[in-house]
C-alpha cells in the first residue's frame, strides 16, 4: 500500500461512521451538499480575517459534508442526475468561497502580488473543473491533471494548519495551470484521433 | 547516451502531463515533493504575508553555522 493510500484507509474509517449516521437519520444528499456550502463560507470568513487555524478545522468539517454526499447518495440509491449537477454547482462556490477569503485577507494586508497570485490561482482552478466539464460533453472521459479538487482543498487545510498559505497558493496557482494545459492537449488529441475519415 | 538524455525529459513530461491515478507511488512522489515545497521554503523568499523568517532552511543553517 502506498503512503497516500495509507492515508485514505485510515481516514475512511470515521467517515463509514458519519456516512452510517446519515443513512440511519435519512439526510437528503443534496442538504448535506448544502449545508457543506454553508460550512465553507465559514471557513472562507476566518481565512478573511487571517485565523487560519479555525479555518483548517472548519474546512475539515465542510469537507466532510462534500466528501459523504456522494456516498450516501449511492448507499441509499438516491443518485440523480440533478444530485450530481447540484453537487458540481455547489463545489465551485465552496472553492471560490476560500478564494475570496484569502483575497480579502491579503487585499486588507495591501499586498496586492499575493492578491493577483490568488485570482490567479482561483481562476485555474475553475477553468480545472470547466475544461473537464466541457471536455466530457465531447469525448467519454478527461481525467488527467494532477491538480483536481481534494487536491486543493486538503492543501487549504496544509496551509491553514501550518501558516504556509503563501507556498500553498503557488502550488495551487501552476499546478492548476498545467492541469488545464493537459486537459486541452488530452481533449485535442482524443478528438484528433476520433476524426472520421474524409468520404473520398 | 541517447537514454540518458530522454529518462530525464520522460520523467519532466510525466510530471507536466499527469496521468497517474491517486495511491500510486508516482502520486505519492508528487505528494512528498509539493510537501516539501510548502513546508520547507523559507516564507521569507516567497514574500509570505501571513508568516515571516527562514523557517526548517533557517533553522537547519543555524545548526550548521552558515551566515545568511
Amino acid at each position: 500500500m502506498t503512503f497516500t493510500g495509507l492515508i485514505g484507509h485510515v481516514c475512511m474509517f470515521p467517515l463509514r461512521l458519519i456516512i452510517n449516521a446519515c443513512i440511519a437519520l435519512r439526510i437528503s444528499p443534496n442538504v448535506l451538499t448544502f449545508v457543506g456550502v454553508l460550512i465553507n463560507v465559514a471557513a472562507a470568513w476566518q481565512l478573511a480575517y487571517g485565523r487560519f487555524v479555525a479555518a483548517g478545522f472548519i474546512m475539515i468539517v465542510a469537507n466532510i459534508f462534500d466528501f459523504i454526499d456522494g456516498k450516501v447518495a449511492r448507499e441509499t440509491h438516491a443518485e440523480t442526475k440533478f444530485g450530481g449537477f447540484w453537487d458540481s454547482v455547489i463545489d465551485r462556490f465552496s472553492d471560490i468561497a476560500l478564494f475570496i477569503g484569502l483575497i480579502y485577507l491579503y487585499s486588507s494586508l495591501r499586498r496586492t502580488d499575493y492578491v493577483m497570485i490568488t485570482a490567479l490561482a482561483m481562476m485555474f482552478a475553475i477553468m480545472t473543473s470547466y475544461t473537464r466539464a466541457r471536455a466530457e460533453s465531447l469525448i467519454a472521459k478527461c481525467k488527467v491533471g494532477f491538480m483536481e479538487r481534494p487536491e486543493r482543498i486538503v492543501l487549504f487545510m496544509i496551509g491553514a494548519f501550518t501558516n504556509r498559505m503563501a507556498a500553498v497558493m503557488w502550488v495551487i496557482g501552476v499546478l492548476s495551470v498545467f492541469t488545464v494545459a493537459d486537459r486541452i492537449i488530452y481533449t485535442y488529441r482524443e478528438l484528433k484521433d476520433a476524426r472520421p475519415e474524409p468520404v473520398a | 547516451m541517447k537514454q540518458a538524455v530522454s529518462l530525464p525529459a520522460r520523467i519532466l513530461w510525466n510530471a507536466f502531463f499527469w496521468t497517474y491515478e491517486r495511491a500510486t507511488w508516482q502520486y505519492d512522489v508528487m505528494v512528498i515533493a509539493i510537501l516539501a515545497f510548502v513546508w520547507l521554503t523559507p516564507p521569507d523568499w516567497l514574500g509570505d504575508p501571513t508568516a515571516s523568517g527562514m523557517g526548517p532552511v533557517g533553522w537547519l543553517l543555524r545548526m550548521l553555522n552558515v551566515e545568511f
